[in-house]
């Protein structure tokens, strides 16, 4: 199970010591978000053939109306990540004044570091002036905001305003949930009506088309980057080692693994690399069609089956670190950036959260990530990842003005970079939150560190763009390799879509996380996969085929 | 002497005693899988003694009426109180959730909007491999933990009794308990850091040209691992209640014990051990009422390192069938099926208590 951290704090995957939830999650999530949202089935099949086969009406989906304050940097290429190098001198005030009408809002996020003060807060009083309206923030650990959830949800009591919920963390049988607990968003944002929210109207289709449930608009993303992970190694280190070739196939990159590996310098290749397997192998996350048109699930692909071997041989070469292999996957982060393990597979948004961590105490460190790899040596294949990492879904009312007032502040929130909206969102109060640098760059205050965390964003953010400034270099090298790496994406099937698969179905894919593990250390083989492919099939596999085969000929 | 310092124990069995009315409970819900406080097991054991005095009152208490007793004891039942509030609450109201065992339970349609359907969930528990192979596991980690954990705690009383010094007997007695209060992250950490792969110990092996030494990731000595772990993280606080217990031998005892020309190992044979039994019994039906439970951290946080084969045990089964598949009916019936199972355990084992002549757990007024 590898890290993965989709453009927002990665250290979510720190798992504690009730972390388990988050970690399994991950489990789930390195299959493929949909897995993890297709494992909420509805009991008794009650979703009706439009919803729960992902399908869409026409007029459900918002219009998009693109708009650009400022033209990035380095310019999105295939859907890659945009970057701006710096700030802007003259910011953009996007609302002339403050969207909200007074009202007071709890809303629920999870958060991965310290818990700042809800109370005689100023950046919150600020962005709270800025919005007209009040929100009250419940923060929990992004850790274990799943096992949270799960408790808020079955309560309908307490559910607050408005809740955000990551896409690894949505609880099975979910389905359920939505239609019971969240407003209905179609009749604010579908076709034209989102037009009176700009900022929302800008958000892409297919981010708006992820958010849908049951054939309805429920939620507002937090969108995603079309490629989610990364295989990172330790540039500083390999050069120190003399070494400057990057690895071209999936042999290659063991053999680098193995070659760096020197337990006697408490020195180690790879962590799991599992991740990185699935990529070079292009396995496909749920399923694919084979050349006569039949779906094949991901644990039936040959792929699958190759990436499983190329993980056996990693592992047996003795190139993983000892702690890895014993599944500490929490201390992964640690090892690497201490130079234990010098190749790990990590969420793009891992990249710069380290960066804050070492450039500090370490100014040469330097992480960079491999060029896409494929197995062969040819072209690579990479699946596009989910258009959504989190979704934030709004609280049934039955006043229309209250909803109305929250997708106000909620246009407010996905204002795009280059307003002074977005900049007081993710920056807070100059002078009080930072101060601006020679190069017009925002330097973070003590202060920041205990008043700004990451909460509205969580709620609603504007397409993702890459303004790391801080970090020398950083935007230019993510942008430039993500761009590079943008080509070779390809659409998987059911690509965003929101299926529900009957709850019947949710403890199918079960075994298979610990099967992956327990074959890549030696445990099991490939006869133990075989096996358990085939009481997958006769247990409910066929089945969950054919549900997909008729959404599939539905399209 | 050692006769009346079994009274003392048996006192316990009086239905009436505050000190068990507290105890018996607690076996109960640790039995109904609810975690139940261990230190207030610990609490009221020690406190035993207090009621001691009121043993020989024993015989003729039954013909006293239930209104006069009441009378009496009204204080005292005023005392528990809180502590029968308290698992009224938060163990036996709670207990009635287990009616979604016969549910297709979702917990957005609530127990009383999900569908009903009958022992299905029990028919598929009894076919399911992984359940079995589960309960074989928790069954082996139990018998295993017997021999080569429980006894552990006895011996180190019985040694650090020895030490004459009470100086030295309170340091070693405060370093072996701290590890009690570490949590399971911290010590699976301490383990790794000392027997995985890039561990101290493989560290230096690998200095004298031993290679791949790595204790951590091995299903075969996965149980002698987690009996060191839990006999690292918990011998030293299961020693606590047998230091209370030999305390209250009279020294006199010894002293007689010598003057009739018994030897060290006679007087532990003839003194220390007849005054431990009844502590050591009441602990043994403790904890095959628990057998079923063998702890839940500590094997889910190194279910990747050896694998499910090696670690999935009842409690972390439960746990992925409904936290994570959301099969909450499913795991509920699992859950409901180790509760009926322990509570037979320590019944039957309280029942073989009362025939080798101890008082057990509990007994009949």
């Amino acid at each position: 199970m590898t890290t993965k951290s989709p453009g927002i704090p990665p250290t979510r995957y720190r798992v504690g010591r009730r972390g388990f939830l988050g970690l399994m999650g991950l489990g789930a999530a390195a299959i493929g978000a949909p897995t993890l949202l297709a494992a909420c089935g509805n009991g008794g099949g009650a979703v009706g053939s439009a919803g729960g086969g992902g399908s869409v009406s026409a007029g459900v989906l918002p219009n998009y109306l693109p708009i650009e304050y400022i033209a990035p940097d380095f310019p999105s290429v295939n859907g890659s990540t945009a970057g701006y190098s710096s700030i802007p001198g003259d910011l953009v005030k996007a609302f002339s004044a403050p969207p909200g009408s007074g009202g007071t809002f709890t809303a629920m996020t999870p958060l991965w570091g310290t818990i700042p003060p809800t109370e005689g807060n100023q950046y919150y009083d600020a962005v709270n002036g800025a919005l007209g309206s009040t929100l009250r923030f419940q923060i929990s650990d992004g850790n274990t905001y799943g096992d949270k959830l799960a408790a808020v949800l079955a309560s309908a009591d307490d559910v607050p305003d408005w809740v955000s919920i990551p896409t690894w963390n949505v609880p099975p049988r979910f389905t359920e949930a939505v239609e019971g607990l969240f407003e209905d968003l179609t009749p604010y944002l579908s076709g034209a009506n989102v037009e009176k929210y700009k900022n929302l109207a800008n958000i892409p289709t297919d981010v708006w088309k992820f958010c849908v449930f049951n054939d309805k608009l429920y939620a507002l993303p937090f969108p995603g980057e079309v490629i989610n992970n990364a295989i990172f190694y330790r540039r500083d280190v390999l050069e120190g080692l003399g070494i400057t070739e990057q690895p071209t196939d999936a042999q290659g990159l063991a053999d680098l693994a193995k070659e760096l590996t020197s337990p006697g310098d408490q020195r180690w290749g790879c962590e799991d690399l599992w991740t990185a397997a699935t990529m070079m192998f292009a396995v496909p996350e749920k399923w694919t069609q084979d050349d006569a048109g039949n779906l094949v699930h991901r644990i039936e692909t040959e792929q699958y089956r190759a990436a499983l071997e190329w993980q056996v041989e990693l592992y047996a070469s003795g190139a993983v670190h000892p702690d890895a292999v014993a599944d500490k996957t929490e201390e992964s982060k640690q090892r690497f950036e201490s130079g234990e393990s010098l190749i790990a597979t990590d969420g793009v948004g891992g990249w710069h959260e380290a960066l804050s961590r070492q450039l500090q105490s370490n100014p040469g460190y330097d992480q960079q990530a491999f060029a896409p790899i494929a197995a062969d040596g040819g072209t690579p294949v990479l699946y596009k990842g989910s258009p959504a990492n989190i979704f934030s879904f709004l609280k049934k009312n039955e006043d229309p003005a209250r909803i109305e007032e929250l997708l106000a502040v909620a246009d407010f929130l996905a204002a795009p970079f280059g307003t002074e909206e977005y900049h007081l969102v993710n920056f807070g109060v100059e002078g009080v939150h930072y101060e601006t640098d020679g190069d017009g760059l925002p330097v973070p205050t003590d202060l920041a560190a205990t008043e700004l965390q990451p909460t509205y964003t969580f709620l609603v953010d504007p397409p993702v763009v890459n303004t790391k400034v801080q970090y020398p270099g950083f935007v230019e090298d993510y942008c430039t390799w993500m761009a590079d790496a943008a080509q070779y994406l390809a659409d998987p099937l059911f690509y965003g879509m929101q299926i529900s698969e009957p709850s019947r179905f949710a403890a199918l894919d079960a075994p298979f996380p610990d099967l992956e593990k327990d074959i890549a250390r030696g445990r099991k083989s490939m006869a133990d996969m075989d096996e358990a492919v085939e009481t997958w099939r006769t247990s409910g596999g066929d089945e969950l085929r054919q549900f997909y085969q008729d959404i599939l000929d539905a399209q | 002497m050692t006769h009346g310092s079994s009274q003392d124990v048996r006192g316990r069995g009086d239905a009436d005693d505050p000190a068990l009315a507290t105890v018996a409970p607690t076996a109960a819900s640790a039995a109904a899988g609810t975690a139940a406080p261990a230190l207030a097991t610990a609490g009221d054991a020690v406190v035993v003694d207090e009621g001691s005095g009121r043993a020989g009152a024993v015989q003729p208490r039954r013909k006293v009426s239930w209104r006069a007793r009441l009378a009496r004891d009204r204080s005292l039942i005023l005392m528990t109180m809180p502590a029968v509030l308290l698992l009224a609450v938060f163990a036996y109201i709670p207990i009635a959730g287990n009616v979604v065992a016969w549910q297709d339970y979702s917990p957005f349609l609530g127990i009383a909007d999900s569908q009903w359907v009958g022992w299905y969930n029990f028919q598929r528990l009894f076919v399911n491999d992984a359940f079995w192979h589960a309960v074989g596991n928790t069954l082996l980690i139990t018998a295993f933990q017997l021999v080569f954990f429980f006894p552990v705690p006895i011996v180190m009383a019985l040694l650090l009794n020895s030490v004459m010094t009470p100086r030295v007997r309170t340091t070693i007695q405060s370093i072996v308990y701290l590890p009690h209060f570490f949590s399971w992250v911290i010590v699976v950490t301490v383990f790794q850091q000392l027997f995985g792969g890039a561990g101290f110990v493989a560290q230096r092996l690998a200095d004298l040209g031993y290679d791949g030494f790595d204790l951590m990731t091995d299903p075969d000595t996965f149980l002698v691992l987690i009996t060191m772990q839990s006999v690292w993280k918990d011998a030293g606080w299961g020693m606590i209640i047998f230091l209370a217990a030999l305390s209250t031998v009279d020294p006199a005892l010894y002293e007689a014990a010598v003057v009739d020309g018994a030897n060290r190992w006679r007087r532990i044979w003839h003194v220390t051990l007849p005054a431990l039994r009844p502590v050591i019994i009441l602990l043994l039906i403790l904890r095959l009422g628990d057998a079923l439970t063998v702890g839940f951290e500590q094997l889910i946080l190194q279910r990747g390192a050896v694998g499910v084969d090696a670690s999935e045990v009842l409690d972390t089964f439960v746990y992925y069938q409904g936290v994570i598949n959301g099969d909450w009916s499913f795991a509920a019936a699992a859950g409901l099926l180790k509760g009926v199972v322990s509570l037979v355990l320590v019944l039957g084992a309280n029942k073989l208590a009362h025939l080798f002549g101890e008082a057990g757990v509990y007994k009949r007024a």
